[in-house]
């Protein structure tokens, strides 16, 4: 009851929130600088735009729509190309109009019933290069693949201490695009987007990746 | 403690996590997620090629407890700079499927046998050995694959050429590249593009000859997508017989009837003329003028030969052969308006604009396969928009090592490592590296990959080892190859990681090591080599294809030119075949400098990579003083070519109404043996299915998903009906990908091939439909 009411008064926000939200996320070009660093770790920068860009109201603002369990169920192992989990047009194109239309500002799917996850790389035009359209749950013939993992949360080195990121930072250098607002998954969702600089005091360290000791030489 | 907290949050976590996804998507296993048990829970990562297509994207391979669990892009790689496809990404899951090869099989009374490795192998050697004794030595052949690694085509071309003295290896890139090669050879005289993938970077226009790049080269699509977005000045041009999701994305689609690409290609450098868009200083110093002989034929029947005869001619006899190819003339052959003639010839003429052709199959799977390669080349040797940044005619590949295997070690029938047979100074030096005496090369070229199968199924051929491909499934009048492989004297050995319809046939299956279960090298469409080490182990048995033939050869008694250990066999070999191409031309980086990089670019002289080849700028081949040096011909220029427009071999008749093109989708990879057990990618697209033009269908009285049967004069399929799906064929056309081993719609094409190349057309051959 009480969360239903939530829900309600999200949807107007969100619609807002949408109407408003017409250059969310897109502006990356503006703060291009002369030295294009290629690295995925130099593209911090998407983190700014997007903090910039994003209103307070909607980053902060909270569905329960999508859960890690059903993130996961969308991937093969951590970090791979989630499927399309929602049915799309056979002639789909995939381009602009039809995927990022949603997936690039976020907000409430009328169609769907719920708030859209915005992606954390959409300056990647070409969905379909990377994203399957599923039909069937069939397999060819039964695999022995197994998967690793996922990263477990939280984990922070002190007690207390920031978490660092568990993930590989590259396409997913905009922090915001996953973890704040009404689409982010809620076991991931940062209740202090508006500091706007994540990689203050979130480190990536791979719990997957030996940890590195310093030696003085 | 540490443990503990560790094992209680796992199994807190995957508890809801099972709960919670068994709700929300039935049917969707996600306690599958902690499987991989017992592990460290450290994932390593190490750079290699993907092993699908020609683009050679680097990936990094995350390796935990000895198996492959995860694939990122490499962002070391200029390639991808970081960024793969879905069969890229999910590409470590085609090691796993259930049904992997892990044992060698045998043929004992009619049924196949369990083995060890090695028995199959002395198999191998015995029957090797008596069918040459017994029925000389161009009795036994092998036939590989652009997938093969470098090493592999290696040793097999030094076995069979050099050791057997059989010219008898092939390669399916014959299915694939050849009109490539013989489009450059005659153009250019030297093999593989002049160009490199950075020309998206700086090119205003592309256009895409018969190519469906969204979907068979999706990272340079992105590419060029990006360029798009990011610069104001670019455009795609998307030049096609059929709709598709290239075509959804360009920013204009030009549609020609089949085969007529030859006529508008024609009309193009025919308006280029009338308005004087031609580079005079580029045309008088650089180009010469060309004819070959015409009704060259189509090769369906055994044994055809033909011999290209080249006469030069001067300009004006050019620009009077074209002629016949004036805008409206070509309206009506090929359906574009003579208007998109000249705005194509308008793009191409205009000197302040750079364009990038790309094309494929499309072009090369083509009875007049090296005539519309050529023809490219026209367009862009006259207005000079060759060899510099953004200018470039981009001949594509389809598989990892297309390039690198099978064109420039040379796993033809007429090539060597560097050459060809019939030249007395190239079997020398092949001898030379070899250590072969020179008479043991056959000078005379044997049977090219269709005439290969012709004489397997006449007998001239008994036995045939295949390795790394799948040929059962693409051969095109497959009933006639597949009944002539099972004729009772026929001796098949494969090696493969999956049971396939190829080795269903076989009398000898060997379980091979996969990609990255081996150490090996790659080379991409771009001229890189990429090397990559041993990853994972191969399961069971399996074994390098390298190591197979070696171990075959050491049993024929070859151990002197096979004297490698398994320790370092790749870099011994690798070092051994870097010989043939040492030079300015085509000098190869050394083992340590490729084990280092994530990919080579050869010429690889003094250090640095050639981008651009013939443009002194950048290419240290280049000695003759000029803006441009096309060292590959012997007068120093490159050559255009009158080549006028031939019908196909079979086009629709009255009886057999519909044009049948054949081709692929983004999420399967040739025969589907690995991407259809990569789960996500096959519950894409888990079977085949033929387009329909929506009228066609309406006239057929079918709709989606119904039954059609697909006739031709050579054979019959029945497969579902999709109409209006991702791609839309004109009417009068069907499309069917050949992915789907349910569904072997080359026992519908077509066995003509363009006589130059030699590569079979799998675009063009007339059905009829019906309602099934």
């Amino acid at each position: 009851m009480k969360r239903s009411e939530k829900r309600d008064r999200l949807v107007v926000t969100a619609v807002a929130a949408f109407c408003c939200l017409g250059v969310v996320m897109g502006g990356v070009g503006a703060f291009a600088a002369d030295i294009n660093l290629d690295d995925f770790d130099h593209q911090g920068r998407k983190i700014y735009v997007a903090s910039d860009e994003t209103p307070a109201f909607f980053m902060s603002a909270e569905s329960g729509d999508r859960n890690l369990a059903g993130f996961y169920s969308l991937r093969q192992y951590p970090g791979s190309p989630p499927w399309i989990p929602h049915p799309v047009d056979l002639t789909f194109s995939g381009d602009e109009t039809d995927c990022l239309s949603c997936h690039a500002k976020g907000g409430y799917s009328q169609e769907f019933g719920k708030f859209v996850p915005i992606t954390p790389h959409p300056e990647n035009i070409l969905c379909y290069q990377c994203h399957a359209q599923v039909t069937t749950e069939e397999l060819f013939v039964k695999t022995d693949w197994k998967s690793i993992d996922p990263p477990r949360l939280g984990r922070p080195f002190l007690g207390g201490s920031p978490p660092p990121i568990p993930h590989s930072l590259q396409l997913r250098e905009n922090c915001i695009a996953c973890h704040t607002g009404p689409g982010a998954v809620v076991e991931i969702r940062v209740a202090h987007a508006a500091r706007g600089n994540c990689r203050q005091c979130h480190v990536p360290a791979l719990q997957t990746a030996p940890m590195q000791e310093f030696h003085r030489k | 403690m540490k443990l503990d907290r560790r094992q209680f949050i796992q199994r807190a976590a995957a508890t809801s996590a099972v709960a919670t996804a068994g709700a929300m998507f039935p049917g969707i296993s996600f306690g599958d997620w902690p499987k991989l048990t017992g592990n460290s829970g450290m994932v390593s990562w190490q750079k290699a090629p993907c092993r699908f297509c020609g683009t050679g994207c680097g990936v990094l391979v995350g390796v935990s407890d000895g198996k492959a669990v995860a694939v990122k892009g490499d962002p070391n790689c200029s390639v991808n700079k970081g960024l793969c496809c879905m069969k890229g990404y999910h590409s470590v899951q085609a090691l796993y499927g259930s049904d992997r090869l892990k044992k060698a099989q045998v043929r004992k009374n009619g049924q196949m046998v369990e083995v060890p490795i090695q028995e199959a192998l002395d198999l191998v050697a015995e029957k090797l050995q008596q069918t040459k004794d017994k029925h000389g030595k161009d009795s036994v052949a092998i036939y590989g694959s652009g997938q093969w690694t470098i090493p592999d085509g290696y040793v097999a071309s030094k076995l069979f050429k050099g050791c057997l003295g059989t010219n008898n290896v092939e390669a399916n890139a014959r299915l694939c590249m050849a009109s490539a090669v013989t489009g450059f050879m005659t153009s250019f005289g030297i093999d593989e593009p002049m160009g490199c993938y950075e020309d998206m970077d700086h090119a205003n226009v592309f256009i895409t000859w018969g190519n469906n790049m969204a979907e068979m080269h999706p990272v340079l699509f992105s590419r060029m997508l990006a360029n798009r977005k990011r610069r104001t000045n670019v455009q795609i041009i998307d030049f096609a017989t059929r709709m598709t999701r290239t075509s959804q994305a360009a920013d204009k689609s030009i549609f020609f009837k089949p085969q007529t690409d030859l006529a508008v290609a024609n009309a193009i450098c025919y308006e280029i003329i009338a308005n004087d868009w031609v580079n005079w200083n580029f045309v008088g110093e650089h180009v010469s003028f060309h004819k070959g002989k015409t009704n060259i034929g189509y090769g369906t029947e055994d044994h055809f030969a033909f011999t290209d005869k080249a006469e030069s001619i001067d300009f004006e006899e050019f620009k009077t052969f074209l002629a016949d190819y004036t805008p409206e003339k070509v309206e009506k052959i090929s359906g574009v308006s003579a208007k998109d003639i000249k705005y194509m010839a308008a793009l191409y003429g205009d000197p302040s604009v750079k364009v990038t052709s790309f094309w494929c199959m499309g072009m090369n799977q083509h009875t007049r396969g090296t005539w519309i390669n050529n023809l490219v080349y026209n367009i862009h040797l006259l207005t000079g928009k060759i060899s510099t940044p953004g200018n470039s005619p981009f001949s594509l590949t389809g598989q990892p090592s297309a390039c690198g295997t099978v064109r420039e070690v040379g796993t033809l029938t007429h090539k060597l490592p560097h050459g060809v047979v019939m030249k007395e100074a190239h079997r020398k030096m092949a001898a030379e590296i070899w250590e072969v005496p020179v008479e043991n090369i056959d000078p005379k070229p044997t049977y090219h990959t269709v005439e290969m199968f012709r004489a397997l199924d006449r007998g001239d051929i008994k036995f045939i080892w295949i390795q790394v491909t799948n040929p059962m499934v693409t051969m095109p009048n497959l009933k006639r190859y597949r009944d002539g492989a099972l004729k009772d004297d026929r001796f098949v050995v494969v090696s493969d990681v999956y049971p396939t319809p190829t080795t269903d046939i076989a009398d000898v299956i060997l379980p091979a090591a996969m990609w990255i279960e081996q150490e090996g090298m790659f080379g991409n469409s771009e001229r890189r080599t990429q090397h990559f080490a041993q990853i994972v182990d191969p399961p069971g048995d399996a074994m390098s294809d390298t190591w197979q033939i070696i171990e075959v050869a050491r049993r024929l008694g070859f151990e002197k030119q096979f004297p490698w250990s398994e320790k370092d066999y790749i870099e011994k070999i690798w070092e051994e075949y870097r010989r043939f191409h040492s030079g300015p031309k085509h000098e190869m980086a050394p083992y340590s400098v490729l084990s280092e990089r994530s990919g080579v670019q050869w010429p690889f002289v003094n250090g640095k990579e050639t981008r651009w080849r013939f443009n002194p700028k950048y290419d240290p081949a280049c000695t003759n003083g000029k803006d441009f040096d096309f060292y590959g011909k012997k007068d120093n220029r490159a050559w255009i070519w009158a080549r006028p427009y031939e019908p196909a071999a079979e086009s629709p008749d009255s009886e057999y109404p519909f044009w049948l093109n054949t081709g692929r989708v983004i999420e399967h990879w040739h025969t589907g043996s690995m991407t259809r057990r990569v789960p996500v990618l096959h519950n894409a697209v888990p079977s085949s299915y033929v387009e329909l033009h929506p009228e066609d269908a309406a006239e057929l009285g079918v709709v989606n998903g119904e039954k059609v049967k697909i006739i031709s004069r050579r054979g019959e399929i029945i497969m579902p009906a999709q109409i209006n799906g991702r791609g839309v064929p004109p009417q009068g056309m069907v499309f069917v990908p050949f992915f789907d081993e349910s569904y072997l719609i080359n026992e519908v094409t077509l066995d003509a091939f363009c006589p130059i190349s030699k590569q079979p057309d799998y675009k063009k051959c007339a059905v009829r439909l019906e309602k099934a």
